[in-house]
């Protein structure tokens, strides 16, 4: 092991180790802008230089591997020469335009001008100007700030999977840009906004808004899907300003996805209800919390009177705390009722007895990198959990093989191989690859089929492959079958079932008993409610809704919104009114992002908890303490709880410690083949990544189009050219521009589900007919 | 969008190079589609770039670096005057000067006529004759106003190669 010495002291270092590193292990501060732990090395701004012993000129420390007996000075007069040296060239051509730079205050170029640098400058000429660059709607560009240090470019490169910035042009004209005008793609584009050591890359959404000496900041996670990152909400008042990753090596190690990141702008959405509403002869009404809940509590009592309380359904979202979920299916037990559920998104639950506890990864984040091959049944994590496809992503940099099976082809930002088979036929795959598992001595004559026998073989070569369920597979509208299968190929190749949650609170929703065949930590419910889905089709007569708009969240919107427009009593616990006004009678304000507490669990079984940030918007009532109210005037038993740790506790009472590594409590049922629908075009419907709940759907700077997708050749044989076209389903109609994307099936047309536009639609799978749109319909969009 | 022989050209030198190292072949890539379509558009550098399996701004960032690759349509003859260290103190600014005044344009345009197009371009590794030029694929040293003119005119009278 070299020993060398930095300022005087001794260090013992792995070899290979690089004097930054070194310097940092002895807590001596090095300056540097290019120079990234996550990130390759670059040694292109030369900040770092340090002066080494012998060595005829300083050396850069952030690409200089130690060697044994090196000595090194960081401040010797050499070492601060070369350091004002290089700050002197990089201020050349930066504008100092600290005062209406929104980096100033927290810019290392600054603070390292502060620290290092000799304060005249002999630079009289003219500095020269870069163009802005319009990359898209989160990143807002002042290139002339840019010092080249291509930290954004590695970033694309390295981590985001899609290099889309790039450093064009040649020694002074060189400049970081698209090149073509477009905006970027990645998911994670935002870390570069942090990664930008300058003010060349900032906040578009959070530009000219607040100091950051001005925020507070208060340590949180992300509700945005299951791999629960650690991020920093910062607020000014009662304000959300901004949201930025917090570092946690082991859940998202420095980075957030752009809906982490983003969604809080929704926040300012003008239906957020901050005030009871309720209806009153057709009208809404703002009342007071005293009048809503005499609303509430005498609706709910008057149901349970004349229709007893299995005409009762709850549905909850997988985004609330362990709290909430807890006191939300003990309140609709504690009157009688069974129907309680959070999984909005699904289908079909045949298999619901044999699942597991929870949907768990069944290992930590950080061993996904590791995995040689995984099989992905189903699911698409680069958009339902952008930081958990990172890991996805590490495993195949590091050799490993991901195969998926899937029902169209998609955009992976890594090399995997993809097996799909259209919608209908989609499940068969995982039947034939049973069949070459099962006899690999046939595999040889087999035709026609080589991806898959592939797979197969890669498979059984391996030592306990991973068979990850994707989230894909639980919405699938034949999951039981599904899970049959891939029950089967797990034990077939010997290997294990991993699952990736879809909400954040996925995992907590299940251990805390809101599905209704189970109670919390797991006990068989004495009494099966129906599904989400069943409540529905059987047209109950109330329904208790919590932080979720059925319409849009749903598998099948159609079906949610006649169920609820025919129901009697419908309270809406949430943030947002929009949706709700469509079907519910009383709107009960609960507090949003940043403004409550609790905890959610991850994918990984992690439990983590969280605090208000900000105030409560207006009368907006934690979700808790409105469930403890309900469930008190209710007459539920133990429902008189006065602070939050006293939920937390009679959770954990009820629970008791749940289990990191999860089984099927059964083996998955070979279930009837559900009827394939022999429909002569399929709408096939997911939810993009910026559509999947109330806030992000809000969040103007994240904001999509809705749009229909068809095969070109298929768009070909149905005669149909991009323009507007006329989906039409047993339940409704939709005008929607076209886009032709060779990713989807023949037989079947892409429709996003999560937007007004495709609600009436129904069912996210199930037949439907496409045509151009009658032209006074095309043009009336057109205007919008 | 290329012809048969670029593609074909462009194949064996991708395959000079290891399965996972496309970008290795880009220079020569560029350099062919260069010679088949005149200049590269943008399209042209998309089409290599999805040729060789890498990103688009990988081709604009090395053919933005490279002042031989030209991103837009130029002239017959391109004319290429150095004006690194060793020529520019053997006067090349004077030469440039005077090479503007008699096409009657600026650094970086191209003639009316469809001619000529003129560029600064850096070292081109002849400082022993500087100052020099290249035009088309050859190398013109020791220029004084005078060997530029004569220059001019013999490739005004359709030569490609003038000495
Ligand atoms: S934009 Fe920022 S991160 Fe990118 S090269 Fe310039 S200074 Fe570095
Ligand atoms: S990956 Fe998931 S948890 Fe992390 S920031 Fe994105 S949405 Fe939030
Ligand atoms: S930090 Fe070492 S050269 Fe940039
Ligand atoms: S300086 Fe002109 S050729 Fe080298």
């Amino acid at each position: 092991m070299p020993i060398i010495e930095i300022d005087g002291k001794p260090i013992d270092v792995a070899p290979g180790t690089t004097i930054m590193e070194a310097a940092q292990a002895l807590g001596i501060y090095i300056p540097f802008f290019c120079y990234h732990p996550k990130l390759s090395v670059a040694a292109n701004c030369r900040m770092c230089l340090v002066d080494v012993e012998k060595a005829p000129k300083p050396l850069p420390a952030c690409a200089t591997p130690v060697a044994d007996g090196m000595k090194v000075s960081t401040a010797s007069r050499k070492a601060k020469m070369a350091q004002q040296g290089v700050l002197e060239f990089l201020l050349i051509n930066h504008p100092l335009d600290c005062p209406i730079c929104d980096q100033g205050g927290e810019c290392p170029l600054q603070d390292i001008t502060m620290g290092f640098a000799n304060p005249h400058s002999q630079y009289t000429e003219e500095k020269r100007v870069v163009e802005d660059k319009d990359i898209g709607p989160l990143i807002a560009t002042e290139m002339t700030r840019c010092i080249q240090c291509t930290r954004c470019v590695r970033f694309g490169q390295e981590i985001g999977g899609i290099m889309e910035l790039g450093a064009t042009g040649r020694g002074e004209r060189m400049a970081i840009g698209t090149y073509v005008a477009q905006a970027v793609r990645s998911e994670l584009s935002g870390n570069m906004i942090d990664l930008c050591p300058v003010g060349a890359l900032t906040s578009k959404p959070f530009r000219f808004t607040a100091r950051n000496w001005e925020l507070k900041h208060t340590p949180g996670i992300c509700p945005h899907c299951s791999t629960g990152c650690h991020i920093d909400i910062q607020s000014r008042g009662r304000e959300v300003m901004r949201v930025l990753p917090r570092p946690a090596e082991a859940v998202n190690e420095e980075w957030i996805c752009d809906k982490g990141r983003f969604a809080y702008a929704g926040l300012a959405a003008d239906d957020r209800v901050t005030q009871p509403l309720l209806r009153v002869d057709g009208e809404w009404r703002e009342v007071s919390w005293a009048e809503a809940l005499d609303a509430t509590v005498g609706g709910i009592e008057h149901l349970l009177r004349e229709h007893g309380a299995q005409q009762l359904g709850g549905l909850i979202s997988a985004r609330a705390s362990v709290e909430e979920l807890f006191l939300f299916q003990g309140l609709l037990r504690g009157i009688g009722s069974p129907h309680v559920d959070h999984r909005l998104t699904q289908q079909d639950f045949r298999a619901d007895a044999a699942m597991p506890l929870y949907p768990a990864l069944n290992m930590a984040l950080e061993d996904l990198e590791r995995e040689p091959v995984i099989l992905l049944c189903h699911g698409f994590p680069r958009n339902e959990q952008p930081l958990t496809n990172h890991r996805l992503r590490k495993a195949v940099l590091a050799g490993g093989q991901i195969f998926v099976l899937a029902e169209q082809q998609r955009d992976f930002n890594y090399p995997v191989t993809q097996i799909v088979a259209g919608a209908g036929a989609d499940v068969a795959l995982y039947e034939r690859l049973c069949r070459y598992l099962e006899q690999p001595e046939a595999i040889a004559e087999l035709q026609g089929d080589t991806v898959l026998v592939r797979a197969a073989q890669a498979l059984r070569a391996a030592d306990n492959p991973v068979i990850l369920v994707g989230s894909g597979a639980l919405r699938h509208p034949r999951a039981a079958e599904l899970l049959y299968w891939i029950g089967q190929v797990a034990a077939l190749a010997g290997g294990r079932l991993s699952w990736l949650g879809e909400g954040a609170n996925s995992a907590g929703a299940w251990i805390a008993g809101c599905i209704p065949h189970r109670l919390p930590g797991g006990a068989a419910s004495p009494q099966q409610g129906l599904p989400a889905g069943a409540m529905w089709a059987s047209g109950l007569k109330g329904y208790v809704l919590m932080d979720c708009e059925p319409t849009l969240d749903c598998w099948d919107g159609a079906a949610a919104e006649h169920a609820l427009c025919a129901a009697e009593l419908v309270i809406s616990i949430g943030c947002f009114s929009r949706e709700a006004q469509r079907y519910a009678h009383v709107i009960l304000p609960a507090v949003a992002f940043g403004e409550g507490a609790g905890r959610y669990i991850n994918n990984e079984g992690r439990e983590q908890p969280f605090r208000a940030a900000v105030r409560a918007a207006g009368e907006a009532r934690p979700g808790w303490k409105i469930l403890r109210v309900l469930g008190h005037s209710l007459g539920v038993e133990d429902f008189a709880f006065m602070e939050l740790e006293e939920v937390t506790r009679a959770w954990q009472r009820a629970v008791g410690e749940f289990p990191l590594d999860v089984t099927p409590l059964a083996p998955f049922p070979h279930c009837a083949s559900g009827a394939h629908t022999a429909a002569p075009l399929l709408r096939m419907g997911e939810w993009p990544l910026y559509r999947s709940d109330p806030l992000v759907r809000r969040s103007a700077p994240l904001a999509q189009q809705a749009v229909a997708r068809l095969h070109p050749e298929q768009a070909a044989a149905l005669q149909l050219h991009p323009g507007v076209v006329e989906i039409t389903t047993a339940t409704g109609k939709a005008l929607l521009p076209l886009v032709l994307d060779r990713k989807i099936p023949m037989g079947a047309v892409w429709v996003p589900m999560g937007f007004p536009e495709t609600r009436d639609l129904g069912p996210a799978m199930g037949p439907c007919a496409i045509a151009s749109a009658p032209t006074v319909a095309a043009a009336a969009l057109a205007a919008v | 969008m290329l012809s048969e022989q670029a593609l074909t050209e462009i194949a064996r030198e991708r395959a000079k190079y290891p399965e996972d190292r496309a970008q290795s072949a880009l220079l020569a890539a560029l350099r062919i589609a260069q010679e088949d379509q005149g200049f590269l558009a943008t399209e042209v550098m998309d089409y290599v770039a999805h040729l060789l399996g890498i990103e688009p701004i990988r081709a604009y960032e090395v053919a933005t670096f490279y002042s031989m690759y030209d991103l837009q349509p130029v002239g017959r003859h391109k004319i290429c005057v150095c004006g690194s260290v060793s020529c520019f103190l053997r006067g090349s600014d004077q030469i440039l000067a005077h090479l503007e005044e008699q096409l009657g344009i600026k650094v970086g345009e191209t003639t009316p006529d469809g001619l000529f197009t003129l560029r600064e371009v850096e070292c081109l590794g002849a400082c022993l004759g500087a100052p020099m030029m290249q035009v088309g694929d050859r190398y013109y040293e020791n220029l004084t106003k005078d060997r530029v003119d004569s220059i001019l005119a013999a490739l005004r009278e359709g030569g490609d190669d003038v000495g």
